[in-house]
């Protein structure tokens, strides 16, 4: 086998290499860690490129034996056109992060240098364990890299200022109920059909759709992702860990954390259980009442608030809501519809948390009401607010459109009008709360001491590179996502949808 | 009434294990509800994956059968029991073990920072974040 077969494992050896050197190397110099992981995350970018061109200029998904044991004994990871752009996404928002929150950590580091060591290895190893999550083929794989990708985001959570510690505290209680109902429904899936591959699973599950394990395996699943990714009842942990978190690892924790997980949903309730059998059909509808009030709920609640982060956490509710509609609807355009969403959300909400960091970065601002035409000092933190919130909101050139257009033409293939109208209401209500912060941005009187700051700085750049390079990458994507959404949909999404999970 | 105790009394001896993991698995959810103690919400969170891995246990076992090691003679594949959920549950032993660790280092910074690790007096503080 020559190197290129290996991709699969070298996107996530590279993170995992970095999350064990870097602590060592903090000792010697932190500004090598540093880069360490820097670069890991980048080379990882590198890998899932290959992988996914791979996949798209064959047109056959990748499936990686590890150790060579053969399946359904050991462990696979299969990459297809799906996951590996769930994967491209993961790392370059991973690697992004890293970059970002290098000025915050030479802000931060003191005399001692292993809490930004420990910093900069959780931030890889949160990599690690979402690249993991969308990578493997195997469901009690997925477990642990759930796991994994759960401590260390306990982790950076807590490292937050304020009520960081607690807001993890209580997430680490909530995201192990989760964690621990998803093991038990892979018990009862075991227990039906006797092997943990997914796709031998989806093979099995046929002959044993009717048995009552499988209605219990589905429910607990339902559970376990939902509260992983903060799905209306179930989000109780997420508003207080998304605004709390460490303002520099916030884009990661906001923008992919909860996306992969219901990627997870995806493959399983698509791929495993199909949407055949009856029982399906009646969980994917309690699915679609959950997604609808939790698409309103958060888009009501955003508007309560003036915190900045807690509007972000809120609207990331009422998105994560879309993402299961998009399952409700069930058909070929609602899934494409809730893929793209997955992908455009990821790189809005990460952006706008780029935003929100580099505010806290230069001025410590927190509350909207505290921007008063900020847009003079930080141009291209408003070219970034702007274009994102325009995305969330749904507007046609960028991103966020395409996606709601795709669950709108599924829910009416489908004849559920309901899921259009309330597409629309929400749509008006998040122009509603982005509005109130753009208008505060550009029309709000000015606050004197930032001007007066702005007199003293001399400064070129706004901000540190590190800072401006990831908030263009999010705007690029979210452009170019929107520009180039029929060849993500056409050539890269809809030959492994119809392939592996609509036959 | 004799039948019906026949009856309850085949499902304890066939399922009644189960309904004991899943009374385990009731109690730590409950706990981790009703105690205002960060303490006793993690410990209740270990009872809960306690239950977990008795459940795996439990269903890996088999009537008769003998540990999945090679002894002296080779027996035909029925006569041992399923090593599989064992090794997974292995897998999740050590996980729950991080995920403690993890929750007492947390603790212990709540702690330092408020003083206590009762859920009331936390939230009735207000504590020094917005």
């Amino acid at each position: 086998m020559s190197l290129m077969d290996h991709m699969p494992i070298l996107v996530i050896l590279f993170p995992l290499t970095a999350t064990l050197l870097c602590p060592l190397l903090s000792h010697f110099s932190m500004n090598i860690a540093k880069r360490i992981v820097i670069t890991a995350l980048f080379i990882s970018v590198i890998c899932s490129v290959v992988q996914l061109a791979q996949v798209v200029v064959s047109g056959q998904a990748i499936h990686y034996e590890l150790g060579g044991w053969k399946v359904p004994y050991g462990i696979e990871f299969v990459t297809d056109g799906l996951n590996g752009t769930v994967t491209l996404l993961v790392a370059v928002i991973s690697w992004t992060t890293a970059l970002f929150s290098s000025p915050f950590e030479k802000r931060e580091r003191g005399s001692n240098t292993l809490r930004s060591a420990g910093y900069y290895s959780m931030l890889s190893f949160l990599a690690v364990g979402l690249l993991g999550m969308s990578q493997t083929g195997d469901a009690f794989n997925l477990y642990v890299f759930m796991e994994i990708t759960a401590i260390s985001g306990y982790g950076l959570i807590a490292c937050g200022e304020g009520k960081g510690p607690i807001a993890a505290f209580r997430y680490l209680l909530t995201g192990t109920i989760g964690a621990s109902l998803y093991l038990l429904g892979v018990g009862f899936l075991y227990a039906a059909t006797g092997t943990l591959n997914m796709s031998d699973l989806a093979k099995y599950m046929p002959e044993v759709s009717d048995s009552p394990l499988i209605i219990f395996s589905i429910g607990c699943l339902i559970i376990g992702f939902g509260i992983k990714m903060a799905l209306f009842p179930l989000h109780g942990w997420q508003p207080a860990a998304h605004s709390y978190a460490h303002p520099a690892a916030d884009p990661m924790i906001a923008g992919i954390m909860i996306k992969v997980p219901a990627y997870a949903m995806l493959r399983f309730f698509f791929c495993i259980f199909k949407s055949t059998s009856p029982v399906m059909e009646t969980f994917l509808d309690v699915l679609g009442i959950m997604a609808v009030m939790g698409v309103l709920f958060g888009s009501l609640k955003a508007l309560r608030y003036d915190t900045y982060n807690k509007i972000l956490a809120y609207s990331s509710i009422g998105q994560v809501g879309y993402i299961a509609m998009g399952f409700a609807i069930g058909n070929m355009y609602g899934l494409l519809g809730a893929v793209l969403h997955i992908i455009s959300h990821a790189f809005m909400k990460a952006g706008l948390f780029y935003t929100s960091g580099a505010l806290k970065f230069r001025y410590d601002i927190h509350e909207t009401t505290q921007l008063g035409q900020i847009y003079r000092q930080m141009p291209a933190t408003s070219l970034t607010m702007t274009v994102c919130a325009l995305s969330m909101i749904g507007l046609p050139p960028f991103a966020g459109f395409f996606s709601k257009w795709y669950l709108a033409l599924g829910a009416i293939e489908n004849g559920q009008y309901g899921f259009v109208a309330v597409l629309i209401a929400s749509s008006l209500l998040s122009a509603i709360y982005f509005f109130r912060v753009l208008e505060k941005l550009y029309m709000d009187k000015k606050d004197e001491k930032i001007a007066e700051n702005a007199g003293r700085s001399n400064k070129k750049l706004e901000l540190p590179w590190q800072i401006i390079v990831p908030m263009l990458v999010a705007v690029a994507a979210v452009i170019l996502i929107g520009l180039f959404n029929s060849y993500i949909v056409g050539e890269v999404l809809k030959p492994t949808m119809t392939e592996v999970i609509l036959s | 009434m004799t039948e019906i105790l026949k009856s309850v009394e085949y499902f304890l001896a066939d399922r009644g294990i189960y309904m004991l993991t899943l009374v385990l698995l009731a109690i730590g959810i409950y706990g981790m509800i009703a105690c205002s103690n960060y303490m006793k919400k993690l410990m209740c969170m270990n009872i809960m994956q306690v239950s977990i891995i008795f459940f795996f246990l439990t269903f890996g076992q088999k009537e008769g059968a003998t540990i999945p090691v090679l002894l002296n003679d080779f027996l035909s594949a029925d006569a041992y029991i399923n090593p599989v959920p064992h090794a997974l549950m292995l897998t999740a032993i050590v996980v729950s073990l991080g995920i403690t660790g993890v929750g007492l280092a947390l603790l212990m910074r709540i702690k330092d920072i408020y003083g206590t690790i009762e859920e009331s007096e936390i939230t009735g503080k207000g504590g020094n974040g917005k």
